[in-house]
C-alpha cells in the first residue's frame, strides 16, 4: 500500500496536472513538472520522458533536471536502450541492475555511459495511448533499492498522465490526429536546446544554468517556454530583461 | 497488443531507400503514389529572404496550388512556414472562411479537396514545407500521416544545408545524406552558441558546426560537446562581414562549398530549366 503521505502527494500531483489541463497550457514545462514529481515520489534520482519521431527514434522531451550530462544518456536511446525496448516491446522493463554486464549486453553503451555519469539501476515505463505506445518514463537510481509493485504501479499511473498531457493539447487551429502534438512537442524541445546555446553564449554561462534563468522568467510571467524561445531567438525580445545566471567560474562541470 | 507509433508502408520505405540514390529526376510522382496523394510539392525557402521556391511539385495541380498560396501569402503552407508545425486540413469545406479568405474560394475552384502540410525544419530552422494534396475521401489516414512526417523528416535532414561532400556528381537534383548525430541536445545547444558567436542564422551555424565536423572527421555531437563546453569557438575574421560568407577560423577549407549558400541549398535549375 502507497503510504497515506505519498498518496496525498499523488493527489495533489493529479489535481496540479488537471488543473493545467484546462487552458491551452506548456506541454513541456507540464512534463518537466511530472518528471520532478516522480523523483520525489519515487525517490529516484532521475526521470525522462521520451517521444517517438516521425521515424520512430526516441527523443528526449522532459527531463527532471537539465543537466546535460543527463540529456545525453537519453539522447543516447534514440538506438540503443532501456527505452528502446520498452517503446518497441510495449513492456515495461523494470529494476534493471546497470553493473551486471549480463543484463546490459544488448545496449553497452548505453550502460556504460549510465555508470560513468553515476546510475546503478534504471527503469522504462511504456507511454500508451489504448493500444499504441508512443514513447516512455525512463527512471534512474544512484543507489540500489527495488522498486516494488505499488512504486511500478505509480510510475505507470504518472506515464499515463504524461502522456493524457501530450495528446491533450491542441493548438490553435488544429484539432486533427494526435500525431501532431507529438511532433509539436518534439519540435518545441529542439526550440529549447537552441535558446539554451543563445543564451549561454550571451551570458557566457553554461547551458544548464542559462536554462535555468530562462525557465525562471518564463514561468514568473506563464510564457510558454516554446514560445518564448522562438521569441528569443528571431530577435523579438531583448533578452537583457531576463536576470542572467549568477557568475559561477568554478564550475566547469555540470551537476 | 501493442504497436509501436505507426510503421511506414512498404511504399514509403522504398521510397525513402531512393531518395539518396536516384539521380536527377522530379520524384513527386513517386511521392504522390506511396501517399496515395491528388498531389505532393516541396517547397524550399531560398535566399536570404527566405523566398519560398517551389522546387518539385506533381501533378501540375499542385503547382498551381503552391502558386497561388504563396502568392496570396495565405494558406497551409504560409502558416507552415510561420509557425513551424503541420497544419492539417483534410477537408477545405470544414474550414472557416475567415481563416484564408482569398485562398478557400480559388482553392474550390480549382478542386483541390484538402491539403495538409508538413514543415521542414528543426526547432527555429525553416528548411521548407511539404505538401500534400488530398483525395475526394477529404481526410488522412494515420498511415498517410505516418508515411508523409517520414519523408518530411527525411528531407528535412537532407536539404538542412547543402551537401558538404565536394566530390559528388555536380547533378543539381541530388539528394545530399542527412547529417547524423541531430538527435543530441549538444548539437542544437552548439547551434545556438554558434549563432551568437558568428551573427548567423540557426540554419547557418549549424551548417558551419557540421562543415567543421566533416572537416575535422569527427562526430558531429562530438563537435558540439566541444562547443558547448567551451573547448571551441567560431569566429569570424575581423574583415568578416557576417552575412555568411566570411571565412570561420575552422571552416576555411570548406567554405567554397556553401559561399553561395544564400542562393538555397539546391538550385532547381538542373531539373526544370
Amino acid at each position: 500500500m502507497i503510504g497515506m503521505a505519498r498518496e496525498r502527494r499523488l493527489a495533489e500531483i493529479f489535481v496540479e496536472v488537471a488543473d493545467s489541463l484546462v487552458d491551452d497550457f506548456d506541454v513541456i514545462d507540464l512534463l518537466q513538472r511530472l518528471s520532478t514529481r516522480c523523483v520525489e515520489l519515487l525517490d529516484v534520482a532521475a526521470a525522462g520522458i521520451l517521444l517517438a519521431d516521425a521515424n520512430g527514434e526516441l527523443q528526449i522531451i522532459a527531463a527532471s533536471d537539465e543537466h546535460t550530462r543527463l540529456l545525453e544518456l537519453f539522447a543516447l536511446q534514440h538506438d540503443q536502450g532501456p527505452c528502446v525496448e520498452c517503446y518497441r516491446t510495449g513492456n515495461a522493463r523494470t529494476n534493471i541492475d546497470l553493473t551486471r554486464p549480463e543484463t546490459t549486453v544488448a545496449w553497452p553503451r548505453f550502460a556504460a555511459r549510465a555508470r560513468t555519469t553515476g546510475y546503478v539501476a534504471t527503469h522504462a515505463i511504456p507511454l500508451r495511448l489504448r493500444s499504441r505506445v508512443v514513447g516512455a518514463l525512463n527512471l534512474f537510481q544512484t543507489r540500489a533499492h527495488r522498486l516494488g509493485d505499488d512504486d511500478i504501479a505509480l510510475a505507470r499511473a504518472l506515464a499515463d498522465v504524461a502522456t493524457i498531457a501530450i495528446l491533450q493539447q491542441r493548438t490553435l487551429e488544429q484539432s486533427h490526429v494526435e500525431n501532431s502534438q507529438l511532433e509539436t512537442a518534439l519540435s518545441s524541445r529542439i526550440l529549447i536546446e537552441q535558446v539554451k546555446g543563445v543564451l549561454a553564449e550571451r551570458w557566457d554561462s553554461s547551458v544548464d544554468d542559462a536554462f535555468a534563468a530562462f525557465r525562471a522568467y518564463a514561468r514568473a510571467r506563464h510564457l510558454r517556454l516554446s514560445e518564448f524561445a522562438a521569441q528569443i531567438i528571431s530577435g523579438g525580445f531583448d533578452t537583457a530583461d531576463i536576470p542572467p545566471p549568477a557568475p559561477d567560474r568554478s564550475a566547469d562541470r555540470p551537476g | 497488443m501493442a504497436e509501436s507509433g505507426t510503421v511506414i508502408s512498404d511504399g514509403m520505405a522504398e521510397v525513402l531507400r531512393r531518395l539518396h540514390l536516384d539521380g536527377p529526376g522530379d520524384p513527386t510522382p513517386a511521392w504522390a503514389r506511396a501517399l496515395g496523394a491528388e498531389g505532393v510539392a516541396l517547397t524550399l525557402l531560398v535566399g536570404a529572404e527566405r523566398t519560398p521556391e517551389p522546387l518539385w511539385c506533381h501533378p501540375d495541380l499542385s503547382a498551381r496550388f503552391e502558386e497561388l498560396q504563396f502568392t496570396l501569402g495565405e494558406g497551409p503552407g504560409p502558416e507552415v512556414i510561420h509557425n513551424g508545425l503541420p497544419v492539417l486540413e483534410p477537408d477545405l469545406d470544414r474550414v472557416r472562411l475567415e481563416r484564408w479568405p482569398a485562398l478557400l474560394p480559388a482553392a474550390a475552384n480549382m478542386g483541390v479537396h484538402g491539403v495538409c502540410c508538413f514543415p521542414l525544419g528543426l526547432g527555429a530552422i525553416r528548411v521548407g514545407v511539404l505538401t500534400v494534396l488530398c483525395d475526394g475521401e477529404r481526410r488522412m489516414g494515420a498511415q498517410q500521416y505516418a508515411d508523409a512526417g517520414a519523408l518530411a523528416a527525411a528531407l528535412t535532414s537532407a536539404f538542412l544545408g547543402g551537401d558538404l561532400r565536394r566530390d559528388g556528381d555536380g547533378s543539381a537534383l541530388d539528394i545530399p545524406e542527412p547529417p547524423s548525430g541531430l538527435h543530441r541536445p549538444a548539437v542544437h545547444q552548439a547551434t545556438g552558441m554558434i549563432s551568437v558567436q558568428l551573427g548567423v542564422s540557426m540554419q547557418e551555424a549549424l551548417l558551419r558546426l557540421r562543415a567543421h565536423a566533416y572537416g575535422s572527421e569527427r562526430p558531429l555531437g562530438e563537435v558540439a560537446q566541444d562547443v558547448v563546453a567551451r573547448r571551441l569557438r567560431f569566429r569570424d575574421e575581423p574583415t568578416g562581414d557576417c552575412t555568411g560568407d566570411s571565412t570561420g577560423d575552422f571552416t576555411d577549407d570548406f567554405t567554397d562549398d556553401f559561399d553561395d549558400d544564400g542562393s538555397g541549398p539546391h538550385s532547381p535549375d538542373g531539373g526544370k530549366g
